[in-house]
């Protein structure tokens, strides 16, 4: 067993392939530091709640208790992180394996073969930047559980241990029939870089406003009961005295307090953007996408054009007024809704945050040349599905107004603005669904499109698809209508309402492309 | 929209010739709809016996209601069990069911990630079998299979483990020239 680090490694210039078991750089203690840290926060700080209930409520030395037990965490933290760091061993097997031993209590060995690393990525954390140590990610694809972290190591260790496994698996991809390298041989070297003014405008367009609300919600009481003494008094006295509103100074406190708080999640939203994409520089060369960004952790993902399963094209409604969209390259979440969450979690989705619709273009013709957003010719559903909605969506819930209206003696005219708001909705909706086929060299794609508001496109070349799915009612089956669904390794295509003959033929023609195409979806 | 539909080896999953479940699939939809409605109805009669208030209140709409409901629950089980068939073609697993919404799933055996065969206790009783079907990215089993007997899961999901595309393409292939 050697006890020499990567960065000693580097130096002496070692070849990987020994096998012989190896310590990580000292530094890596800051890395287990923060990583226990913060798998304590998210995932033990509900558990002691019962305890900080009891503490609060029952103990009268706050002060002096609350140090001490400070105190033990933080010692506990620190020996645990030791403990664990000097367990810590890895070793790259003659296998073409990661092995990696680790565990306090628990002894863990993980076997991770190179066959099975979707990406290798290289973060940068802010804590390692003064010592220029990085983190090796390698990614298994969908599994959290499988994924292994070589915390501490050189730049120059990290990038020759991604240079060696996508050697490995190039080597091995190089027996496989693959069509698709002579294709993506053409394809020149690209890149994209956005500003962070436009970064600021993903927190704006992003649902990070309430995901930041989600986080403080446990501390929301507390925050209501502060703010009740703090500040409604006050704006309520202000508003009294400077203004001579009166009767709705509490009104205006309230409204002044949501407006605030808004602004605040806002805010709250724009500084996590900023943390997660600072500086954000995308490459694409050959068939591989490099990202980095990040303001505190420097992150550096890369992916395999074959490893993307589709493309999801977004805008939502505050994207529309700033005339933005959102692009992600999804990989397979097999496993369902809680792995499609752990692989965006675990970083593997890669996102394009803000894009003007001529990069949006311009990225997507990086791999798909043919791709126009302004020249799909979308087909959309047939008419019965507007009818069938306007009933369901908009004139029940009328009816339903009217009789409520009626209960509790409100004017029923209430029910013509909630039907006309319904029915702009619904129509919106109807007229957004469409279905775009392609042909390109042989080659065939599907684009999606939904939304009401907003737009939500999705692209994949139809080999990739997991399974086809037609749906139907009595009422749509006398109509000769079908809704169609495609299942992909991310997520699946929706095309409601669609004449039998084009449904037929959207699945035959899938299943020909997904039955008969060799090359490998994965 | 594209538009060559000249193709005419396109295969038509519409002329898929699909199997029915197996004779005592029908048996044993009703015997776990009685495994549910049976104490369902023991706990409302007991409800009824001990509280005079509810007996007053519902025991009239229990006493009509419940039977109405078996009978109506039995009708569902016999449509839906005839509705539903699967087939096995050389490429692929279709399956087709639903009474109001009907569904009709066609997994690619190229894409079947792991397969799984479940026996409840009443299945065992019957010589019957689920079959389920994972590919990537679903929600749960893309396809779900009940109602069919131990021996024709077995041999479906030995067909599915021993397909290989590439054979079976080289094989067509060859036959084609």
């Amino acid at each position: 067993m050697s006890d020499a680090n990567p960065s000693s490694i580097e130096q002496k210039d070692a070849p990987l392939h020994e096998l012989n078991w190896q310590k990580v750089s000292p530094w890596a203690l800051a890395y287990f530091v923060m990583h226990f840290a913060v798998r304590f926060i998210r995932d033990g700080i509900f558990n002691l709640l019962p305890i900080g209930f009891v503490f609060v409520t029952q103990v009268e030395n706050k002060l002096f208790w609350g140090q001490i037990a400070v105190a033990i965490a933080l010692s506990a933290l620190l020996i645990y992180s030791f403990l664990y760091y000097k367990s810590f061993r890895f070793c790259i097997s003659d296998q073409h394996e990661i092995l990696l031993n680790k565990g306090v209590f628990k002894k863990e060995r993980l076997t991770l073969k190179f066959s099975r690393v979707q990406n290798v990525n290289i973060a940068e954390p802010f804590y390692f930047i003064p010592v220029n140590l990085v983190n090796c990610i390698f990614d298994a694809a969908g599994s959290v559980s499988q994924e292994a972290v070589l915390p501490g190591v050189t730049k120059e260790y990290a990038h020759k241990m991604r240079k060696q496994i996508l050697a490995y698996k190039a080597q091995s991809n190089e027996k496989q029939p693959d069509s698709s390298v002579v294709h993506t041989k053409m394809l020149p070297s690209n890149s994209l870089f956005i500003s962070n003014k436009e970064i600021a405008k993903f927190g704006l367009m992003s649902n990070m406003a309430i995901l930041a609300l989600a986080a403080i919600a446990p501390l929301i009481n507390v925050a209501i009961d502060f703010l009740e003494k703090q500040l409604i008094t006050k704006m309520e006295g202000f508003y009294e005295q400077e203004l001579g509103l009166i009767a709705n100074a509490a009104f205006f406190a309230m409204l002044t307090l949501i407006v605030l708080l808004v602004l605040f999640a806002v805010l709250l939203s724009v500084g996590m953007s900023l943390i997660r994409f600072y500086n954000y520089q995308l490459y694409f060369k050959g068939q591989k996408f490099k990202r980095v960004a990040g303001l505190l952790e420097r992150h550096q993902l890369s992916m395999s054009l074959d490893k993307v399963q589709s493309i999801v094209i977004r805008q939502n409604f505050v994207a529309r007024l700033l005339t933005r969209f959102t692009v992600e390259f999804l990989q397979a979440s097999s496993g369902g809704v809680v792995a499609g969450t752990a692989a965006k979690k675990n970083k593997q989705t890669l996102i394009l945050p803000v894009l003007n619709s001529e990069q949006v273009d311009s990225v997507c013709q990086w791999i798909y040349p043919w791709f126009s957003s302004k020249k799909l010719a979308f087909k959309g559903a047939e008419r019965a599905l507007l009818y069938k909605n306007l009933v369901f969506y908009a004139l029940i819930p009328s009816l339903l107004t009217v009789a409520f209206c009626l209960i509790t003696e409100f004017s029923w005219f209430i029910s013509i603005g909630v039907m006309a708001v319904l029915s702009v909705l619904v129509t919106l909706s109807y007229k957004r669904y469409g279905y775009y086929f392609h042909e390109d060299n042989k080659r065939f794609y599907l684009v999606v499109r939904k939304g009401m508001i907003g737009v939500h496109y999705r692209v994949f070349e139809l080999y990739k698809a997991q399974s086809a799915r037609s749906v139907s009612t009595y009422l749509m089956r006398k109509s000769s209508l079908k809704n169609v669904y495609i299942q992909l390794a991310s997520g699946f295509a929706f095309m409601p309402y669609i004449k039998d003959q084009d449904a037929d033929f959207i699945i035959d023609f899938t299943l020909k492309q997904v039955e008969s195409d060799r090359r490998s979806w994965i | 929209m594209f538009s060559n539909q000249q193709i005419t080896d396109l295969p038509q999953h519409k002329s898929i010739a699909f199997s029915p479940l197996a004779d005592k699939a029908l048996l044993h939809a009703q015997l776990s709809w009685l495994t549910f409605f049976i104490p369902l109805s023991i706990i409302l009669a007991a409800v009824c016996y001990l509280n005079e208030g509810v007996a007053n209140a519902a025991q009239q709409y229990l006493f009509f209601g419940m039977p109405v409901l078996l009978i109506l629950a039995m009708v569902y089980n016999f449509i839906n069990i005839r509705l539903q068939g699967v087939a096995m073609r050389e490429h692929d697993i279709a399956f087709k069911k639903g009474v109001i919404w009907q569904h009709m799933t066609i997994l690619p055996l190229a894409r079947v990630q792991h397969i799984e065969i479940h026996r409840g206790p009443i299945e065992r009783q019957l010589g019957l079998a689920s079959l389920k079907l994972y590919s990537a990215g679903g929600m749960s089993a893309d396809l779900q299979i009940s109602g069919l007997t131990h021996n024709v899961c077995k041999n479906m999901r030995q067909f599915v483990q021993n397909y290989r595309q590439d054979e079976v393409i080289e094989q067509a292939e060859a036959i084609n020239e």
